[in-house]
């Protein structure tokens, strides 16, 4: 059923679990994952008391001056799905090369310390020179021209469901033949805007995260990023790719219920999840496990919960932001990697920091490790608004 | 393979929309609390679903491709504001979630009860070629069978101070015009087939990165970079000639062709 399909050459991935697509997984196994306080990276009143997840330093000790955290890490995790491709992104010269990639700071007017220089004492020189490299730098467009690609690019920015409609669309681009390889994932950064903004909202917690419990408080914020590099079977057979698994079906709906809440029946969601499902040939039954959206916000695991009880009744649900925290834009991205890391090891992990059933959801998700033998899996993204995204993905011997 | 793109509807506004124009479609008094920049896609939207004859009952699983520059602007301004003014511990929850770019796509979707697929894409002043491109692959991959395309963009102070100051200071991205900037909407009913109510198709439909940044000052984008691409499609629609809309411009290349439809 996968001779046509979409493949995924290599992905890459920076997070707080792991710095690699395999380090993340081997972090999302152990549970282990930097959880600090953001007070080397945010200025806020609230940073001696809201932990995030977050990238360690050492991973952007090389970071230039003049691109963003959202740059750095996406290009960083891209250039791991090339190492793992085993190729060049001038070996793609030939090919028709796209670009998507999602991100929820960096398509905002991100430039919060220039705004308040401007408002309350005057610009810097260097203001001028900020300012215009965020006027050059649309994301997927400044990454497509720094692998020099010329080829379509599209910066998606439906908030926390941005990844999922990265990749989903990625696909797409290539079914309808718009593409021969795509570039795509998602990225995302803890700035002051999205981490006062979530805490004012109530629904970040100051505890870790515990997706699905009973006891669950709220978010915890993250960032990091993934790129996985899609291709064409052509493609993939002329330039001996490998493998990594597949991107099979993709399905998008909204709720049109609420600023910040999701539909409580999870209808939007439950209409995503049946257009991917259907669209990729998959049946309830032979998916292995879904990569949850899983914020640990009330709201969110309790529609959730609806739309997997309808959808999907009976499959295994695995929360990882309990090691990655909310990345945001990047969640979708960094979600993917690891279900395909999950279906390519044939083991789903716990969902670290569930410890209580909640009777409301009639849902419990992971609480240890577990082999799988299944070869699909699915991975969904709530965001505000109500845009609703899920993927439906194949591991490597899904063929 | 790619579909053409028939515009069955569009509508265009310069400035803020006047809230008796929305009272043959809704109650006025439901938008009291909506950013600027929703409520004037939203009238852009109801405009162009009248032109294109999409009834309530047809619009439930039509798409939406929404294109943003920088997001929503206006609110994130009141969010940073209120974080300047009144500190972290009393900044305004309200602005922090209506400065999420979902946040105008939920206006669509909730005043015009449309659950289909929504994607919003923010990228400068390439935000409406891409979400044109959107809504051809959701047509093509039979996600919906219309698709709203909208674009609405506010005034980003901050910009247009400095370029008060300096018309040239961010050449070769944008420039100051001469007029006052004022926020722009604009919305666009498409499909891939044609309906008795299509009056222009749309082909060839490219964006692109290129190497080249420079460009000669005459293309510089005005200070709202992101409405400059569709004001020009609805300027082309207007006069109901062909055309070939072709921008090369910092590192982007969008070009789409387009003629008035005629009913075989």
């Amino acid at each position: 059923m996968t001779a046509n399909k979409v493949s995924v050459a290599g992905m890459g991935c920076v997070c707080a679990c792991g710095n690699t697509a395999a380090c993340a997984f081997e972090g999302a196994l152990s549970g282990n994952a930097l959880f600090a306080l953001p007070a080397g990276r945010v200025e806020s009143t609230y940073t001696s008391k809201y932990p995030v997840f977050l990238v360690p330093p050492s991973e952007y000790a090389q970071k230039p001056a003049d691109i963003t955290f959202s740059q750095f890490f996406f290009i960083k995790a891209a250039l791991q799905a090339f190492e793992q491709a085993g190729i060049s992104p001038q070996q793609l010269n030939a090919k028709r090369v796209g670009v998507i990639v999602g991100a929820s700071v960096h398509p905002s007017f991100h430039c919060f310390p220039i705004y308040r220089r401007w408002k309350t004492d005057k610009l810097l020189e260097e203001d001028i020179t900020a300012l215009r490299a965020y006027l050059a730098s649309p994301l997927a467009q400044w990454v497509s021209r720094y692998f020099g690609f010329e080829g379509p690019f599209q910066t998606v920015a439906t908030a926390c469901a941005s990844g999922t409609d990265a990749i989903g669309l990625a696909k797409n681009w290539i079914e309808t033949g718009l593409c021969d390889v795509v570039l795509c994932g998602g990225t995302d950064e803890v700035t002051q805007s999205p981490y006062v903004g979530f805490i004012r909202l109530l629904v970040s917690t100051a505890q870790r995260c515990r997706p699905f419990c009973k006891t669950r408080t709220g978010i915890n914020i993250g960032e990091g990023a993934a790129a996985l590099l899609l291709t064409n079977a052509q493609t993939a057979k002329q330039l001996h790719l490998p493998c990594q698994g597949y991107v099979l079906g993709y399905g998008n709906a909204c709720d049109g219920f609420h600023p910040t809440a999701p539909d409580p029946q999870g209808r939007g969601l439950q209409k995503a999840l049946s257009f991917a499902l259907k669209e990729a040939g998959v049946r309830a039954q032979e998916v292995a496990f879904i990569n949850a959206h899983g914020t640990a916000s009330q709201a969110n695991d309790s529609a959730e919960s609806m739309a997997f009880n309808t959808i999907l009744p009976g499959v295994p649900v695995w929360g990882s932001k309990g090691v990655t925290g909310h990345t945001l834009g990047a969640a979708g991205a960094v979600e993917a990697v690891l279900t395909l890391q999950a279906l390519n090891q044939q083991m789903l992990p716990a969902t670290v920091g569930f410890t209580t059933p909640d009777e409301a959801l009639h849902l419990i998700p992971t609480t240890a490790n577990t082999p799988i033998s299944a070869r699909f899996a699915v991975s969904d993204s709530l965001a505000f608004g109500g845009c609703n995204a899920a993927i439906v993905l194949g591991g490597k011997d899904a063929a | 393979m790619l579909p053409n793109l028939f515009i069955n509807g569009f509508a265009c506004l310069t400035g803020d929309a006047p809230l008796e124009d929305f009272a043959p479609f809704l109650e006025v008094r439901k938008l009291r609390r909506a950013e600027p920049i929703s409520k004037n896609v939203l009238l852009c939207a109801l405009r162009a679903l009248q032109q294109a004859q999409v009834p309530p009952s047809a619009r439930e699983d039509m798409g939406i491709s929404l294109a943003m520059g920088a997001g929503a602007l206006g609110s994130t301004i009141k969010f940073m504001d209120s974080i300047i003014e009144d500190g972290d511990e009393l900044s305004s929850p309200t602005a922090f979630a209506s400065s999420v770019h979902n946040s105008t796509a939920l206006m669509l979707s909730m005043f015009l009860q449309m659950h289909g697929p929504c994607v919003v894409t923010g990228q400068l002043d390439a935000s409406f070629a891409g979400a044109l491109v959107t809504a051809q692959q959701f047509l093509a991959k039979h996600l919906c069978e219309q698709v709203l395309v909208v674009v609405t963009e506010d005034v980003n102070p901050l910009l247009q101070d400095v370029l008060q100051k300096d018309p040239h200071v961010f050449d070769p991205f944008l420039y100051q015009p001469t007029q006052k900037a004022q926020r722009v909407a604009a919305a666009f009913v498409l499909s891939a087939a044609a309906t008795q109510y299509t009056q222009f198709v749309l082909h060839h439909l490219q964006l692109a990165s290129t190497q080249a940044v420079q460009t000669q000052s005459e293309l510089l984008i005005p200070v709202q970079s992101c409405v400059h691409s569709a004001l020009l499609l609805n300027h082309y629609l207007q006069v109901k000639e062909p055309f070939h809309l072709q921008e090369q411009f910092a590192g982007m290349l969008f070009n789409v062709q387009g003629e008035p439809y005629v009913l075989p």
